[in-house]
């Protein structure tokens, strides 16, 4: 038996929304003219069986959930007893990071440079004895970066 | 059996270039495998654009040779801290750790570093003596042939997937579905693109896999990135196993060689359930099975050998039929596409080299691994050690880089991310990644096969029941997928007439 029940319905619940947005426009689509399918019914049915999978999920899990009763200890086991700042930090920076090469505020090498810095002593918890070591592996891996995929690789980079 | 090919693609491979590609790939594929966090399928899909401007014989060579590199590297961290680097090695932490905790740490690493071995030379021997023939068989499949392979395979995708069958299904089904916006292949009409043009050309399969895989791999491990491993030491000298240990082991990594390599030729099955299946037959049959979990020399020849095996067993059904034998063989195909190789039981006549440089790479690569493994297992097991802290963000850095270098357009970034929560969620609802992505890169070919199948028959789905191999296939998808809810109901009703 799974542990985290809350967790279950919530993302089951999501997969489900997403699937309900793919069927519904889905349906709206043209039938075939010189074949017998015609591009909707494969996602159609695909949607169809993913949602009705979802509430298989959703249903069992509530049950366990509600047999159990103590909604409010289950909801601090699955999401408080870990703290999030790792994956907060490493998702919300990144995002910054992808929008700065995005609206191409500096050069890849520069922006990356700030962005492996930042990180690196966040997840270091801004230790004074990792600034620098954090600076040296940003500087090194940006650059570096930067120089192998343009004058080696010939590969484009954002920014 | 085509013997000249392969030498010639031997041959080929052993130039300077080819060979650089085969030591480098061999070697970070090690690496990577055996850093806990980083795996084969995030190595080879981060590499996937450094491959664009390669000739397709190098990319190709590059490419297995990190997949075979991979999955042997897990084998150190296992061994040395009791966390599987890939997912193929857990089974691997139950007798290889606490025979390293029992000061045999060279030990154990030599016993998995040859079983390793002799099971990917087993699973070579297999992969070069079926595939043509296999490829051959496949030449006569037709259009529902395939759609009920392909069903078929995602119902034995999800049937064996870690947690139920239902979140199985919701994986691969719910890949299949993200892999339908874009233009209809039949009609040239765009379809559930919701009036977004950045749509219209569908998501691409390197954005979606370096989120699915690389970035919900950064962000689940940031939860813990302070936690230190537990160290043990190993030296390079203890690790070859003698003539006596071989002649004394030889059935059980034989046997564990061809159950790995059989799970591997099942569509859609990787190392791990190969690496489980061959340790619990080998538990069974043992004259010692107390010692499982306890630093069984057997439990690490049978796992090390069966996920190795899987490599070679699951290029059959990728160079035969197109269709992935696990994850890395389903971006492996991304790769071939992307330099416009189609997979599939033409590739002997379309593309004869490619073939043979992938059946060569794959018997070249084991034997690096077994020498680099043997030579240098202390260094590479250094770099285990390496701060997450410093490794993770870097790695994030270049899911960037390679989800831009596809098409230099800042969506594909934006994609990949997006997928990169999506897995993440996925993974913490304890909902498989594997079938998303081999849902992702069959379905076109799926719903591709139904409809051409259906056209020429204007219509008629009979032929599903009324030939031979479309009704075998959907059998067994049926039985398979009636199994679980089968033995589920029968032990409740046990348990209720007890």
């Amino acid at each position: 038996m799974q542990k985290n029940p809350i967790t279950q319905i919530l993302v089951c619940g999501f997969v489900a929304l997403i699937c309900l947005v793919f069927l519904i426009n889905a349906w709206s689509l043209p039938p075939g003219t010189f074949e017998p399918l015609g591009s909707g019914p494969v996602p159609l049915v695909t949607a169809a069986i993913v949602i009705i999978c979802c509430l298989v999920i959703i249903i069992g899990q509530a049950r366990i959930l509600f047999r159990g009763g103590q909604i409010e200890r289950q909801f601090r086991m699955e999401f408080m007893t870990r703290s999030p700042y790792g994956p907060l930090v490493t998702l919300g920076l990144t995002v910054v990071y992808v929008t700065a090469l995005d609206l191409k505020v500096a050069s890849f090498g520069i922006i990356t440079c700030v962005f492996l810095t930042i990180l690196i002593s966040a997840l270091e918890n801004f230790r004074l004895k990792s600034l620098l070591p954090a600076f040296i592996v940003a500087v090194i891996v940006s650059f570096g970066v930067e120089y192998m995929f343009t004058n080696v690789f010939v590969v484009d980079l954002p920014a | 059996m085509d013997l000249s090919a392969l030498s010639t693609a031997i041959l080929q491979i052993l130039t300077p270039w080819s060979f650089f590609m085969l030591f480098i790939g061999t070697l970070l594929g090690i690496v990577v495998g055996a850093i806990p966090g980083l795996t084969g399928a995030m190595l080879i899909a981060l590499t996937l654009p450094l491959t664009f401007y390669m000739e397709p014989f190098n990319a190709v060579v590059l490419l297995i040779a990190m997949y075979v590199g991979a999955i042997s590297g897990g084998l150190i961290t296992a061994t040395l801290m009791r966390m599987p680097g890939t997912p193929a090695s857990v089974m691997t932490t139950f007798d290889g750790y606490p025979m390293a905790r029992s000061g045999r740490p060279g030990r154990a690493l030599g016993l998995g570093i040859t079983a390793s071995f002799v099971g990917g030379l087993i699973a070579w021997g297999v992969l070069l003596t079926i595939t043509k023939p296999l490829s051959i068989l496949a030449t006569r499949f037709g259009p529902f042939e395939y759609f009920t392979l392909i069903m078929m395979a995602m119902v034995l995708i999800a049937s064996v997937s870690e947690g139920s069958m239902v979140k199985g299904l919701i994986s691969g089904l719910l890949g299949m579905l993200v892999s339908m916006p874009g233009v209809d292949p039949a009609s040239g009409m765009p379809r559930l693109t919701f009036d977004w043009y950045l749509l219209n050309g569908g998501l691409q399969l390197l954005p979606v896999l370096i989120g699915t895989f690389a970035v919900s791999q950064i962000i689940a491990d940031t939860f813990d990135v302070q936690k230190k491993p537990e160290r043990a030491e190993v030296a390079n000298d203890r690790v070859l196993m003698s003539f006596r240990d071989l002649k004394k082991n030889a059935v059980n990594m034989i046997r564990s060689s061809f159950i790995g390599t059989g799970i591997g030729i099942l569509p859609g099955i990787g190392a791990s359930i190969g690496s489980v299946v061959a340790y619990t037959t080998a538990k069974n049959v043992s004259k010692t099975p107390e010692k499982f979990g306890t630093g069984s020399e057997e439990g690490i020849i049978a796992s090390e050998a069966a996920n190795n095996a899987t490599v070679g067993g699951a290029l059959i059904p990728l160079i035969a039929m197109g269709i992935p034998g696990s994850v890395i063989d389903a971006i492996l195909i991304g790769a071939l596409t992307i330099h416009s190789i189609q997979p599939g039981p033409t590739l002997f006549l379309t593309n004869n080299d490619i073939v043979w440089a992938m059946i060569a790479t794959c018997l070249l690569a084991n034997i690096l691994m077994f020498v680099l493994m043997t030579s240098s297992v202390r260094h590479i097991a250094s770099m285990i050690y390496l701060p997450r802290s410093f490794v993770l963000p870097v790695v994030a850095m270049f899911c960037v880089v390679g989800s831009y270098a596809l098409n230099n357009t800042m969506f594909d970034v934006w994609v990949m991310l997006l997928f990169g929560v999506i897995g993440f969620m996925l993974e913490r609802a304890k909902i498989p990644l594997g079938p998303f992505v081999i849902g992702f890169v069959l379905a076109p070919l799926a719903e591709e096969k139904l409809r051409s199948g259906l056209m020429m028959t204007a219509g008629d789905i009979s032929p599903v029941v009324t030939r031979p191999f479309p009704l075998a296939f959907t059998i067994i998808a049926v039985v398979l997928l009636i199994w679980p809810f089968w033995t589920d109901y029968k032990r409740k009703r046990d348990a209720k007439s007890d």
